[in-house]
């Protein structure tokens, strides 16, 4: 049968093929083997005997933040670190000296921790075989002795490692933020994103926001180390990487006015301000008080004074400025005028019955902070002099929600959208809030007279307030704040779409809001906040605070003309806005907008009538 | 022709029984070995050795029951695989990052490993059937089908070891069913030409390699246009798909593809595993005396890195010792496909022998640092129950063909 033999030929070829296929593989394993244990056998041998292979980590240095002028506000730089890491269990000689009495009590020394602190820190090193950082940034001192006592202390090495510095100090402390040494859990949310025990991460303000961009990738390299898990050389085989070094952030402030602001807000105990431009939106200064330096958290934290940082009623980590927020009192008349002109319920020279002290509506007298009363006024006179009464009456006619409308184009009672984390969105209390909180139809038209003056549950914070403002000398456009300017030799940051809608309204209605602005400042409850030769416009508030003094705002743009900055202040506790807010912008508008030969100091500005009068909600 | 058994009893193929079992001897020494030293893989030995008792048992009673039985039931066989690989995709537990097992209660195990058997399953069913042709297109386009189906869904867990591994199947039954060896490099063109475009990030390599293969096979007008237009297609829609990911699904592409690029993971475990095998040198450190599976410096030393401790503590002479064992029961198992006179039962044994080859050779390469890291354990030897029952399925069924081997 010639096709049977045919075919058996047929089989036992492939046969062939598919058993050849097999022995080659199986030889150029066994080459492998030949070349493992034969060839190179003695440098193996070598390195699992004496030597060990370790996996090194290289830090990549975190990018650096410049300001718009590309003045440094943080860096890295090398730094020495003490660390332990794990060794090879079979060095007997290392375990026992690990297991002496002694060992925990004189690396807590060394390092300044306290013993438990030290065995744990050991133990989850153990644990994950990773290294764990005793102490950072340690001085020579220190390290000499580690080095002296080393052959005594196995385990302990010396690092060197980048280490985030903050060229200012305090100074913009709540806007850079700081940068922590990433802890267990973040170390296992993050397992996949590169992240290395020991690593800096992002906390707070730019730091959080941008911590990708910041941080770079760690690199790593094989070396080899002895039984007592010193680096005796690099590995010449084995993949190692580079670190990649992260990126280098531009902000938007600009340093002069950051410092200026520290320096007008210094006094302050509790309380906020924001500079920002209003032609685009970027943040020239943010200050918050009490403030903190960032240093601290770079070299290590202790568990003491990390509590005192983060609890307590002064709570320096709060950024009072996006975070902080205050009931607006009569700023918002801002927003109650605007809403009403929007309406057309009134124009800039309306005139309703004169003030005289207060304003009875229904069962209830509703009183102006000036018992005297202010008689007779028009929209723009009942803004510079902040009457109460004159809005008690815009209140009722207005309703609920075009003042809500307004103030929410405005960007109040939202975020505004800021890079930066945990911005707080204020409150502004719409008729389905209040619905909820009374029952449907159960509240009265009499809270709408409290929130035309800025009373009631409104909430704000410094940002929305600077905000507000420079949208006002904007004529309503929205606007959306930012702290970025670029990444360097990356990429522009180009401001996004604002986050709120702007308010439209007709040229008439700015005209009046501009023209009230001014004369706030000009003769009427601000006059603190005049410089010469400057129009500024901007408006006071007073909040009352239930637990204390009232607080003080004050939120302006100046030149009136020409609008280049927005600012806020808030100071807690403190008083009368026009009194004590108020002065403090005036100082930071002179050193903004004056040149140099105007900037001998005032003596201090004679406090507005208001204040003398010393009425309970006076502005 | 009928068979008669000379008045003894049926024979199983005594070599490849033996090297088999010699395998999960050593393999059951060298798991006590790597779980000696307290930790947390100790005493897993004992669960070894049970899981090698079911094995056998397993392989004993897959013996015996005729192989028409699998033969008729292969594609119910076969259509259950995919259903378990869709639930891994839908519900699956995750282990380094890859989506591979499914738990029923105590229950875990790697669906991918039963799609292997059933793969080579139905494509013996196909290949034997009276009127396929392998030389003719219609033919083996739909078995390509049949392998690339469970091939995309493993390799989406991502498994690329396992998942390559049904690739290799089908090159292998192709040929031993007859198809001429250039049809099919040209009708496997496709899945290289993904798996080049992935590896070197651009077409040209290909597109050379294909014209040559075409210059020499010299394929008729419709097999070419049909290769063509298949890798056509694929070339015009990788680059689209490739664009479409996101950077990260990029990033688990590439680090897919080469996993020695992670320096802190698998590049660390292909150099502890040369360090071991090294320095274990000609006769090895000794049974219980390596050193570098007690440090943990070798990770997995038990499962995927097992021939790392073998060759550490029984040296070349106990590696080689494995290397031959291992040919023994690849070669025997391919000469048991030539002597099988019933067509399904030959195609099958070669589709399980490769299956169990390219597992060996990936996992050995990869200890000796000439392959990836894919996570394939070694058959037989690594530790690991469902696999160990899985490998004796396959050596129960190469042994119900040597117990039928003169049917027709």
């Amino acid at each position: 049968m010639q096709t049977s033999s045919q075919a058996r030929r047929f089989r036992e070829e492939r046969f062939a093929l598919l058993a050849g296929v097999a022995l080659t593989g199986f030889a150029l394993v066994i080459l492998g083997l030949l070349r493992l244990q034969v060839v190179e056998h003695e440098r193996y041998v070598l390195l699992s005997k004496e030597n060990r292979v370790r996996l090194e980590i290289i830090r990549a240095p975190r990018g650096s933040i410049y300001d718009r002028h590309g003045e440094l506000l943080a860096d890295t730089a090398p730094s020495f670190t003490i660390v332990f890491r794990p060794f090879p269990v079979e060095s007997t000689r290392a375990v026992m000296l690990l297991h002496r009495a002694d060992w925990t009590p004189r690396v807590a020394e060394l390092t300044g921790l306290d013993t438990t602190e030290v065995k744990e820190r050991v133990a989850v090193a153990n644990r994950g075989g990773q290294t764990a950082v005793l102490r950072r940034d340690a001085p020579f001192s220190v390290l000499a002795a580690v080095e002296e006592t080393r052959s005594e202390l196995p385990g302990l090495e010396v690092q060197v490692e980048p280490l985030r510095h903050y060229a200012h100090g305090s100074l913009a402390a709540h806007l850079l933020g700081y940068a922590g040494e990433i802890n267990q859990s973040e170390l296992d949310e993050r397992a996949d994103r590169g992240y290395h025990l020991g690593d800096l991460v992002g906390r707070t303000g730019v730091e959080k926001n941008y911590e990708d961009i910041l941080r770079g990738r760690d690199g790593a390299e094989f070396v080899v180390v002895n039984a007592m898990g010193r680096r005796v050389a690099r590995l010449s085989e084995g993949p190692g990487q580079p670190p990649v070094p992260g990126h280098d952030l531009e902000l938007t402030i600009d340093l002069k006015v950051q410092k200026v602001l520290e320096e007008v807000m210094a006094g302050v105990e509790r309380g906020g301000a924001v500079a920002l431009d209003p032609r685009d939106g970027s943040i020239l200064g943010l200050v918050s008080r009490p403030a903190f330096d960032p240093n601290e958290f770079s070299h290590g934290l202790s568990q003491a004074r990390w509590d005192k940082l983060s609890s307590g009623g002064a709570n320096p980590l709060l950024n009072r400025a996006i975070q902080g927020v205050y009931p607006p009192g009569s700023t918002f008349k801002v927003v109650t005028m605007t809403a009403a002109l929007r309406a057309g319920i009134a124009t800039a020279a309306t005139r309703f019955d004169p003030c005289v002290g207060g304003y009875q509506f229904g069962s209830r007298w509703f009183a102006c902070w000036n018992k005297a009363g202010h008689g007779s006024l028009d929209f723009i006179g009942a803004l510079e002099q902040s009457c109460d009464v004159y809005f008690y009456q815009v209140g009722p006619k207005l309703g609920l929600t075009p003042l809500e409308e307004t103030a929410r184009g405005f960007g109040l009672g939202d975020r505004t959208g800021v890079d930066l984390p945990q911005e707080s969105r204020g409150l502004i209390p719409s008729v389905a809030w209040y619905d909820k909180r009374w029952g449907a139809g159960k509240w009265s038209k009499g809270l709408l007279l409290n929130l035309a003056i800025g009373q009631g549950e409104l909430l704000l914070t410094p940002l929305q307030l600077a905000l507000m403002m420079a949208e006002i000398a904007e004529d309503g456009r929205a606007i959306r704040p930012h702290l970025v300017q670029a990444v360097r030799g990356v990429q522009e940051f180009h401001p996004q779409k604002p986050a709120q809608p702007g308010v439209i309204a007709s040229p008439a209605v700015w005209d009046a809001l501009h023209k009230g602005l001014e004369a706030v400042v000009a003769s009427g409850t601000g006059t603190a906040a005049r410089i010469p030769g400057i129009r500024v416009a901007g408006k006071t508030g007073t909040a009352q605070n239930p637990h204390g003094k009232d607080h003080a705002l004050f939120a302006c743009y100046a030149p009136a003309d020409d609008p280049r900055i927005a600012l806020a202040v808030v100071v807690e506790n403190s008083g009368h806005g026009g009194s004590v807010a108020a002065p403090l912008a005036a100082r930071v508008l002179r050193r903004m907008l004056l040149p140099d030969s105007l900037q001998t100091p005032l003596p201090r500005p004679v406090a507005p009538v208001a204040d003398t009068t010393g009425a309970a909600d006076a502005d | 022709m009928r068979i008669r058994w000379r008045g003894q009893l049926p024979q199983i193929d005594m070599p490849l029984a033996l090297a088999a079992l010699g395998l999960v001897a050593i393999g059951l020494a060298t798991v006590f070995s790597a779980t000696w030293a307290p930790g947390a893989h100790q005493g897993l030995w004992t669960r070894q050795l049970l899981w090698a008792g079911v094995a056998l048992g397993a392989a004993w009673l897959i013996a015996g029951i005729h192989y028409r039985a699998y033969d008729s039931l292969a594609y119910p066989f076969y259509l259950v695989s995919l259903l378990l690989l869709a639930l891994v995709l839908v519900m699956g537990t995750s282990a380094y990052g890859a989506k591979r097992w499914l738990e029923f209660g105590p229950l875990k195990f790697q669906p991918s490993e039963i799609a292997k058997i059933a793969t080579v399953l139905v494509l013996a069913r196909r290949f034997d059937a009276p009127h396929c042709d392998l030389r003719k297109i219609r033919h083996w386009l739909p078995a390509l089908l049949l392998a690339l189906i469970p091939f995309a869904m493993v390799a989406k867990e991502p498994d690329l070891g396992t998942s390559l591994s049904f690739p290799v199947i089908l090159i292998a039954m192709l040929y031993w069913g007859g198809m001429p060896l250039g049809t099919l490099l040209l009708g496997l063109t496709p899945v290289f030409n993904v798996l080049l475009f992935f590896m070197t990030g651009t077409l040209w390599w290909f597109g050379g390699g294909l014209i040559v293969l075409i210059a020499v096979v010299r394929p008729k007008w419709s097999t070419l246009l049909v290769i063509l237009a298949l890798n056509g297609a694929v070339a015009y829609a990788m680059p689209h798909l490739w664009n479409h990911l996101a950077d990260y699904q990029k990033r688990r592409i590439e680090t897919f593809m080469n996993p020695d690029q992670d320096p802190s993971g698998s590049g660390y475990q292909i150099i502890q595993s040369k360090i071991a095998i090294g320095s274990g040198g000609v006769v090895g450190k000794g049974y219980l005396r390596g050193t570098q599976k007690a440090l943990a410096f070798l990770p997995m030393r038990h499962t995927d890195f097992i021939y790392s401790v073998v060759g550490e503590e029984f040296g070349l002479l106990g590696a080689l010792t494995v290397v031959l064992l291992y040919a023994l029961l690849i070669v025997r198992g391919y000469r048991l496909a030539l002597v099988a006179r019933n067509g399904f039962a030959s195609l099958m044994t070669v589709g399980l022998v490769t299956a169990l080859f390219f597992h060996v050779m990936v996992n050995m390469l990869m200890t000796i640092g000439w392959a990836p890291v894919t996570g394939l354990p070694l058959p037989l030897l690594s530790y690991g129950g469902t696999a160990l029952i899985v490998n004796g399925i396959q050596i129960g069924l190469l042994q119900n063909v040597a117990l039928r081997r003169g049917e027709f």
